[in-house]
């Protein structure tokens, strides 16, 4: 490519004065450069913030891009200083813009270098705005970017200058200055739209820049969540309610259980009421009215899942510090599937139903052939459900069980025969087992037929070194 | 000064062989294009190596200047890495202003003036520099202090590394050769846990300072205790800036140009330097110490 003297000379400025002075002076690191484009033209926009973005761009550009590019720049500024201007004219071949005079013929222009295959470099916001803030962008780029399809847009975002020259300041600080090169774009469409698209992307840009900076942020609240698990009859809801209503005298706590509840200062708190909620409500009805373990099998499913929902939005609306939940969706699913495969009851097969349904197991588990549904579950993306950080199971024979759910009055649910409610609760005692052993879970076993008071005392004494030990493994 | 090739010497030509001998290494993973790296505690080494070689073949005074751009450099990126306002301009300025102020200090070897200058002058100075420019305060608080504790570590306790080199380049050396044993034997024994590589690091640290005693001119007394401190504060400072490091969000893994490159160098530097330094003006009375460099 043959290239008259005058470009010669400011390549050879850019690359032997200009460049090194930046490297000695702030320092520069490049990001992104593979995704210049290696020919052909493109358009590059930047963030402003002074008047070192304009070196700095240059700085991280290879030969080809400085010899054919053209910034667009402010014609009504740099016109008042005759010198900078002749500087600028000779360094960065601009397409001056006169902002006053409402920049008429600029589009077409910038459109006849890009026809030309050079490259055009452009700051959408127009002028350098506050510093360090991303300001509202001018539509000329979303404008050329529409007329030129084919041209790859790339956004660039600065870091840096700001800091080492901000507006109205007159004397460059040694800062290091950060460029990072987006991948480029081609976007078809309505002008508005790619200049806002442009603008994600450059926020995009700033985004990732800041977070390889580091800043500093509160640690996330984060609610302990202790599962009360127990067979029918067991007394796990009285427990977890009690447990919900004594611990709450110095914590906000919340119990999801057949209702879902809040507790503050060792009284119930009003909370607002949540969707979910009220169809969990109406499911688990269908639930308990079902007549056969068939029919009872889809609404215990769902009101599970809608279970686990309501944990995650019980964190995110009301915030407390501490969650007991009347059974856990994870740990009932799966005993409640060994209740209906009985034939493949061990410790191993909860831990990997476990990490199935917690979204860690493998795709390939051949449990998944002996569970269709785990299968659908997981197409539906369904099998993300929360583990506890602290399981209590409150193991009582079948007989006191029966006996307890007879004397409530209430109708009985299917499932509710000594044989059945036997084998569950040694399914609850393989689950339990391998929330402990598998997966380091603190899983304790409570004798529920002692009388509640101690029962409650001695809960809330495991909930408590539960706890301190989750702090201390976070530390 | 004047080479006088009868008076050269293993002592003389020890410190520029090794500057040879690791400037080809550093130029050979220079053009290996990141095939063949070297750790980064060796980063700086090579500056304070030449420093070394400056002042005893010409003088200290250009020496003590490299330092100055070493510091400059440290600062520069502790300054980009740290949450500093744009008020705070000012302030960062008067940082960079206090480095060539410490670094004539020393060159003109006013001990007093030196041990004060940034404790007691440039400390008071960059708060009221700050607070000028700041007419709101929200955050200034902290912008002092980040500011402070970098001109502290990164320009005066690395400072003393080039006041040892006034007195004595093989004390230098000695410093330097102990924290890279240091590194080197922390980075064997990295699998083992901490305690095997610090014991390696004693003993090494300890053969060096009884070994080159005849080279530094140390009493066999000190030698030994400083074979036992320069570990200890070598792990300090880098236990230290590791947690900076961290909290700066700088992993070993994506340390970048301008990003912890430096800091991550001059770690082990930055406790030794001036500990090792007033521990041995103490013990060797540098003050009747033949001076062996005029200005």
């Amino acid at each position: 490519m043959a290239i008259e003297p005058r470009r010669l000379l400011a390549l050879l400025l850019h690359l032997l004065v200009l460049r090194p002075l930046l490297h000695l002076v702030f320092g520069l690191n490049v990001r992104g450069r593979e995704n210049l484009p290696s020919r052909g033209p493109c358009i590059l926009a930047a963030n402003h913030n002074s008047h070192l973005d304009i070196l700095v761009l240059y700085a991280s550009l290879p030969v080809r891009l400085i010899v054919a590019a053209h910034v667009v720049a402010a014609h009504d500024y740099f016109a008042r200083h005759r010198l900078l201007y002749a500087a600028v004219d000779f360094l960065f071949k601009p397409v001056w813009v006169d902002r006053e005079a409402g920049g008429g013929g600029t589009l077409a222009r910038m459109s006849a270098y890009l026809d030309a295959g050079e490259s055009i470099i452009i700051f959408p916001e127009g002028t350098r705005g506050e510093a360090g803030q991303l300001g509202d962008f001018c539509g000329g780029v979303g404008k050329l970017a529409a007329d030129h399809p084919d041209v790859p847009l790339l956004p660039v975002f600065l870091r840096g200058t700001e800091r080492a020259m901000p507006r109205k300041a007159s004397l460059p600080l040694p800062i290091w200055q950060h460029v990072s090169i987006g991948p480029p774009q081609r976007l078809v469409g309505e002008s508005g739209d790619i200049t806002a698209i442009l603008r994600m992307s450059i926020l995009d840009l700033e985004r990732s820049e800041i977070a390889s900076r580091h800043k500093r942020r509160p640690q996330r609240h984060q609610a302990f969540v202790v599962a009360v698990l127990g067979i029918d009859g067991s007394g796990k809801s009285t427990l977890s309610r009690r447990l919900s209503r004594d611990l709450s005298a110095a914590e906000h706590t919340c119990l999801i259980g057949d209702s879902l509840e809040l507790f503050a200062g060792g009284g119930p708190r009003a909370a607002q009421p949540l969707l979910k909620e009220k169809l969990r409500r109406w499911v688990s009805a269908q639930a308990k009215d079902a007549k056969s373990l068939a029919r009872y099998k889809i609404p215990k499913l769902t009101e599970l899942l809608l279970r686990d929902a309501l944990l995650g939005e019980a964190r995110r609306w009301y915030g407390p510090d501490l969650i007991f939940m009347d059974g856990s969706p994870i740990l009932n699913m799966t005993a409640w599937s060994i209740l209906y495969r009985s034939e493949l009851m061990s410790a191993g097969f909860c831990a990997r139903a476990i990490a199935i349904l917690c979204g860690q197991g493998s795709a390939r588990d051949p449990l998944f052939k002996e569970f269709p549904e785990l299968k659908v579950m997981k197409r539906l993306d369904l099998t993300r459900l929360a583990i506890p950080d602290a399981v209590l199971f409150l193991d009582i024979p079948p007989t006191v069980s029966m006996a307890r759910i007879r004397k409530r009055g209430e109708k009985m649910q299917v499932h509710e025969t000594e044989e059945k409610l036997g084998r569950l609760r040694e399914a609850y005692l393989l689950v339990v087992e391998a929330a402990r052993e598998h997966m380091g879970l603190p899983a304790f076993i409570l004798d529920g037929d002692r009388d509640p008071d101690s029962i409650a005392a001695k809960a809330r004494r495991l909930v408590a070194s539960a706890r301190t030990a989750a702090r201390g493994n976070k530390a | 000064m004047q080479i006088d090739l009868s008076q050269l010497s293993w002592e003389l030509l020890a410190p520029l062989l090794l500057l040879l001998v690791l400037g080809l290494a550093l130029a050979a993973a220079g053009l290996s294009r990141g095939r063949f790296t070297l750790p980064g505690y060796l980063g700086y080494f090579w500056i304070f190596l030449l420093i070394c070689v400056v002042t005893d073949f010409f003088s200290f005074t250009p020496a003590v200047w490299l330092m100055a751009i070493v510091s400059v450099r440290a600062v520069r990126e502790y300054f980009s890495l740290v949450d500093l306002r744009i008020e705070d301009r000012w302030g960062i300025l008067g940082a960079y202003l206090a480095i060539p102020f410490m670094i004539y200090l020393i060159q003109i070897d006013w001990y007093g003036f030196f041990i004060i200058s940034i404790p007691v002058y440039a400390f008071v100075v960059v708060p009221f520099l700050v607070a000028l420019g700041d007419s709101e305060g929200r955050g200034s608080l902290m912008s002092i202090g980040a500011i402070d504790f970098g001109l502290f570590f990164f320009v005066y306790c690395l400072g003393h590394i080039a006041y040892l080199a006034y007195y004595s380049t093989w004390l230098v050396l000695l410093l330097l050769l102990a924290v890279v044993a240091c590194n080197v034997s922390s980075a064997i024994t990295a699998r083992r846990g901490r305690l095997p590589g610090f014991v390696l690091s004693c003993l090494i640290t300890l053969a060096l300072a009884l070994g080159l005693r005849s080279w530094t001119s140390m009493a066999t007394g000190p030698a030994v205790f400083l074979g036992f401190l320069i570990p200890v504060l070598v792990q300090m400072g880098n236990h230290t800036v590791g947690v900076l490091e961290r909290d700066l969000g700088i992993g070993a893994a994506d340390i970048e140009p301008g990003r912890g490159r430096v800091l991550d160098c001059l770690k082990s530097y930055l406790f030794t330097a001036p500990i090792v330094f007033h521990y041995l003006r103490w013990t060797m009375k540098f003050g009747e110490l033949i001076q062996r460099h005029g200005n």
